[in-house]
């Protein structure tokens, strides 16, 4: 073997030296690019691969195994040509990609989430199967990543960490850095063959790991599973209506402070379904989370602030002047109490 | 018997290294004594059930004191004698009506369960917090008294109420946090069916 000349070696060191000054400058930019591009290149692959996969919900020392399936089917459609030129209503038949999906919790009773298209079916024991208009499953993954993360750009960085290995595969880490304290940070490994998804956790600003999703079987193919075509003949449980009235509900209270990027996304009167307790609610989200505020009168005249948390979620309330207000979501403790404690009243709300 | 002559055995059945010597000393002192013999055979049973390894069939060839023991464990071995047997098999079909039951409790106790394994993992990293079950930042109204300057019963009583508020605020948080997810589902319809109801109707003006 040939032993290097000193030359040699001081050139290679020089180069070594201009390539990592170069790095050293672009290296932060060129991160957020490659984290941006790896996330658009998730979405993609979400919403358009056929695959067959099974993850594990690990939070509160537990581990909930679920099987998740996802494929594309062309389907013909007559449709309306109806554009602003030729308004005279021609039918013709378009090839129209409709997504289909299975996501089935594995142990304890059955939790499955069918999807047709746009009409997510949820089978759950609490309630008769019903199904819901949307394009959009929700489950354990948040449902942006299968969207347009663009949306993030305002309240999140993204930053391309490094590769490891994960599920076998070779992985490229992406973190989702929230830019206030007041929101946890997404880890993402993502596959690097097809951009999919293969570990996911949810770490607060100190690095401590609150909820993970580690799959553990991955199978992308070119055909549809026997599975999803047969989810493609099934005929899902009817459609129901959901009134969408009550935009803006009229509370005597309000939120006044939530942290930023979060928008009300709705506001109703309902009864929970395990106490039968009346609520008034709002729900607020900023394209990753989602938050729920509560608010009913209680038979306590006080309560101090209590909380529990669920993986990442946080489940907090407090009495005051017999006003019970709850905070639920995958927030920090310190922003679910800022949130509670800024709750205030036009005037007391009716009494029990 | 010396301790250490069954120290010694127990190493070597456990494959730890003794000195030869004694190691020597001690399997001739097996092959001559029938009450160390067993003990080689009973420790080796004992590693067997440890890690599982008990045949389906069990020879009991062994001292009787092992047959003994074994046929009280019911649970691990197959029934001996017909008197046993039919004990067992009545056992059996108890434990099979109460079987449903048992894991729709268990259901039902899951989701309660998931709080507090969580809480006292939040507990280590909050050191200003209590680390109780449902962790406080204040008590529990109306139970602010000293428990010790109270009589038993009272005391009680009132641990009990503590509970009962407890578990009552268990549910409540179960409830919230099920409605949250609900309400998330929900909203992914409505908003979904906002932006096609737009766009439809932009369809429709055209």
């Amino acid at each position: 073997m040939k032993i290097l000349s000193p030359k040699l070696l001081t050139k290679l060191f020089s180069l070594h030296f201009l390539i990592s000054a170069c790095f050293s400058f672009s290296a932060i930019a060129a991160d957020a690019e490659q984290a941006r591009l790896s996330l658009e290149r998730l979405s993609k692959s979400l919403r358009e691969l056929n695959f067959n996969t099974s993850f594990v919900v690990v939070k509160n020392n537990q581990a909930e195994p679920y099987h998740w399936l996802h494929g594309v089917v062309d389907a013909p459609e007559n449709k309306n040509v109806n554009d602003g030129e030729s308004s005279k209503g021609e039918r013709e038949t378009v090839i129209k990609k409709v997504e289909l999906e299975i996501l089935a919790l594995l142990n304890g009773p059955r939790r499955d989430i069918l999807r047709i298209g746009n009409t997510v079916s949820y089978i759950e024991p609490e309630y008769a199967p019903y199904s819901i208009d949307s394009s959009q499953i929700s489950g354990p993954i948040p449902a942006v990543f299968g969207r347009d993360i663009s949306i993030l750009d305002s309240n999140y960085h993204f930053v391309s960490v490094g590769k490891s290995r994960v599920l076998g595969r070779a992985a490229q880490l992406i973190r989702i850095v929230p830019q206030d304290e007041h929101r946890y940070g997404y880890w993402l490994w993502l596959d690097q063959d097809s951009g999919l998804m293969l570990k996911l956790a949810v770490i607060t600003r100190k690095g401590k790991l609150l909820e993970q999703i580690q799959f553990t079987h991955l199978e992308i193919s070119e055909t549809l599973s026997d599975n999803l075509k047969n989810l493609y003949v099934t005929e899902l449980p009817k459609v129901i209506e959901l009134s969408a009235k009550n935009t803006s509900t009229d509370f005597a209270w309000q939120v006044n402070w939530l942290p930023s990027g979060f928008k009300e996304i709705k506001s109703d009167r309902h009864r929970i379904n395990g106490s039968k307790q009346a609520v008034e609610f709002m729900l607020f989200n900023d394209g990753l989370i989602d938050i729920s505020v509560y608010v009913n009168p209680s038979a306590e005249k006080k309560r101090a602030i209590e909380y529990a948390n669920d993986g990442a979620t946080l489940v907090l309330n407090q009495v005051v002047n017999n006003v019970e207000v709850s905070v639920v979501g995958k927030i920090p403790l310190a922003s679910a109490k800022k949130i509670v404690n800024s709750v205030s009243f036009t005037h007391k709300p009716t009494t029990p | 018997m010396s301790e250490s002559k069954f120290e010694t055995i127990s190493s070597l059945v456990d494959n730890y290294r003794v000195d030869e010597q004694s190691s020597e000393q001690a399997i001739d002192d097996m092959l001559k004594d029938e009450h160390l013999s067993a003990t080689w055979q009973q420790y080796h049973l004992i590693g067997d059930v440890i890690r599982d390894e008990i045949p389906q069939t069990l020879q009991l060839d062994l001292s009787a004191q092992i047959a003994e023991a074994i046929a009280d464990e019911p649970s691990i071995l197959a029934p001996k004698s017909v008197n046993n047997s039919s004990q067992q098999t009545f056992k059996a079909k108890v434990v099979q009506l109460i079987r449903p039951f048992g894991q729709l409790a268990i259901a039902a106790s899951a989701a309660g369960l998931m709080i507090i394994g969580v809480q006292q993992n939040t507990a280590d990293t909050n050191e200003v917090i209590t680390p109780s079950q449902v962790v406080q930042t204040k008590p529990l109204a109306g139970f602010a008294n000293p428990v010790s300057f109270n009589f038993q019963q009272n005391s009680q009583s009132q641990k009990q109420a503590v509970i009962e508020q407890r578990i009552e605020q268990q549910r409540r948080f179960q409830a919230l946090l099920s409605d949250h997810q609900q309400q998330v589902k929900l909203s992914a319809a409505k908003s979904a069916q906002s932006k096609e109801a737009k766009q439809s109707l932009l369809e429709k003006d055209d």
